[in-house]
């Protein structure tokens, strides 16, 4: 099996930085002795490792996962550009079981990274509202497919740039996405038309809004409708990004500067 | 005694007690055992009656003591203790020494008990020299029996108030962190000794001046320190119940005009062009606030 033995060995030769996905605190021991930096990339810092990239949303996709473990690390300044990297990361058992080699920068910068980590709403906010989009992408209101509109962060400045389609129900009312209670509600709500807006700090402001800012000069593709158009424009206008489940395709998407940054089938998560 | 009373016939009394006249036969035979015991011990020269009495009493307080024992164990065991004590350095420690804290507190209530029986045995015995010195000893038992628990009971309240307060505080990322833990369970414990201590006797009057001084700089220093935040937050109570201005509305606090970006307990997040501006919540109750409407 020397063959084998040196395949690997061909894949991980000469690597400038080896990234750990979710490891565990054994195999992350094995490692801390090694001459080449070690990037542990998981949903919380068990390990209590010194480089870390926190992944927010566990991937089912690993080029998505590990695309988002790099693309962290070149913001945080683990890695360079060009670096050539050894992923190791699980796939199928609950242990490690894969490793690949990727070249830091080979794929076009998506900025998934930035749109959990530099947006204005918290990292946990946006990843609530997306867990809320999934949901309801999976289950949909009463067996129906829904589609839903959620702008999160720049609060202010969204409701400034919306109007009301009718009396909010969320007024004087202090619910945050995340809170037990909430997708129950949202799903209730869905039926409504509208956007919903939730601020940086995760409180749902208003459901019912009509978003109102400039579509000129929004790329997104064609075929998508006017709620994805909504998304993207309302992004390009302000800071926030917006979140959509698509009602005729069903998939989540999520936009940041006028852009799709993100994009999710709820039947895999 | 071929017939017993109640086989329907009167006999004639005979001379053995068990033949008594009462039809009720079980009571009248209790009794009699008791008269028998009485009896015998009337027979008894008076030394050796108080050495009956006094074992009775000294098992008797064996018994008593073991089911108190038990029935505080219980008592202890139902509503929870023994896992509410679980990982606090005293339960450790208890279960070095082969004993839990649950067993250790039973123990102690049982021992109690069997010690005012033998006060009792001892005194019936007149072992002890003077009257004066058992009165001083019947009122300081239940002195230290309290001093003893509220020992025990402080140790283990001051290491699980440790535990929380460190659990809570665990994800503040902050080395000096750790002191507030360790304060919060020297306080416990002074205050559990000084306790014992007033129980014991033991003069307190300094440390009761050091427990005053103490809590007056807390509450002092900290409602000191703490004395802005307060009334921000009993403003943002006001303001997040009543909301007069809520996200998005265009206002003017404090000489900052702008929109509302989030309103939270303490301050109030209003940007402007870029800017934002943190202002905490008593400016706007103080000083009031503008909302612009167009």
């Amino acid at each position: 099996m020397s063959e084998l033995a040196d395949l690997v060995a061909d894949i991980v030769a000469d690597v400038d930085s080896v990234f750990l996905f979710s490891p565990s605190g054994s195999l992350h021991e094995r490692f801390l002795e090694s001459e080449t930096p070690v990037v542990v990339v998981a949903p919380e810092n068990a390990v209590d490792a010194e480089r870390f990239v926190e992944l927010p949303l566990e991937f089912d996709d690993l080029a998505e996962r590990i695309r988002f473990g790099i693309e962290g690390g070149l913001d945080d300044g683990h890695l360079e550009e060009g670096d050539q990297v050894a992923c190791v990361a699980k796939v199928f058992s609950e242990d490690v079981d894969s490793i690949t080699r990727v070249r830091a920068g080979d794929f076009e910068h998506s900025g998934v990274y930035d749109l959990f980590v530099n947006s204005r709403a918290e990292p946990s906010v946006i990843r609530d509202v997306l867990e809320v989009a999934i949901e309801l992408g999976k289950k949909g209101q009463k067996g129906k497919r829904v589609g839903a509109l959620f702008v999160v962060g720049d609060a202010g400045k969204v409701m400034n740039n919306s109007r009301p389609l009718s009396y909010n129900p969320f007024e004087k009312s202090h619910v945050h996405v995340g809170d037990p209670i909430v997708n129950v509600m949202l799903k209730e709500f869905s039926r409504l038309d509208g956007a919903f807006i939730i601020s940086d700090s995760g409180k749902i402001v208003s459901a019912y809004r009509y978003l109102e800012p400039s579509a000129e000069g929004v790329d997104i593709p064609k075929g998508l409708g006017a709620r994805h158009m909504a998304a993207g424009a309302i992004t390009r206008d302000t800071n926030a990004i917006a979140v959509v489940l698509s009602e005729s395709d069903g998939m989540v998407r999520a936009f940041s500067g006028g852009e799709i940054i993100l994009e999710l089938d709820p039947e895999e998560y | 005694m071929a017939s017993l009373p109640w086989s329907g016939e009167i006999q004639a009394p005979t001379d053995h007690v068990l033949g008594a006249i009462d039809p009720t036969g079980a009571v009248t035979s209790s009794f009699s055992v008791g008269n028998v015991f009485r009896e015998w011990l009337g027979e008894l020269p008076a030394a050796e009656r108080n050495l009956v009495v006094a074992v009775l009493v000294v098992l008797a307080g064996l018994v008593l003591g073991a089911i108190v024992a038990w029935l505080v164990r219980r008592v202890l065991v139902a509503f929870g203790v023994d896992d509410a004590v679980e990982g606090t350095p005293f339960e450790r420690t208890a279960r070095q020494l082969g004993t839990s804290t649950v067993r250790l507190l039973a123990q102690l209530c049982g021992l109690f008990v069997f010690a005012v029986a033998a006060v009792y045995a001892a005194e019936t015995l007149d072992i002890l020299p003077e009257r004066a010195f058992i009165d001083e000893i019947s009122a300081f038992l239940p002195q230290l029996f309290v001093a003893v628990l509220v020992v025990i009971v402080g140790l283990i309240v001051a290491d699980k108030a440790e535990l929380f307060v460190g659990e809570r505080l665990r994800s503040v990322k902050l080395p000096e962190v750790t002191l507030i833990p360790t304060l919060v369970k020297v306080s416990i414990l002074f205050v559990a000794a000084l306790i014992a201590l007033s129980q014991l006797g033991v003069a307190t009057g300094a440390l009761l001046v050091l427990l005053a001084a103490y809590a007056f700089g807390i509450v002092f220093i900290g409602g000191l320190a703490f004395k802005d935040l307060l009334s921000s937050a009993a403003a943002g109570i006001f303001i997040l119940l009543t909301e007069p201005y809520s996200i998005g509305d265009q206002v003017e606090i404090d000489d900052h005009r702008g929109i509302v970006q989030e309103v939270d307990v303490f301050v109030t997040y209003v940007e402007r062009d870029g800017e934002e501006y943190l202002i905490p919540n008593r400016k706007v109750i103080r000083e009031g606030a503008m909302r612009v409407r167009e």
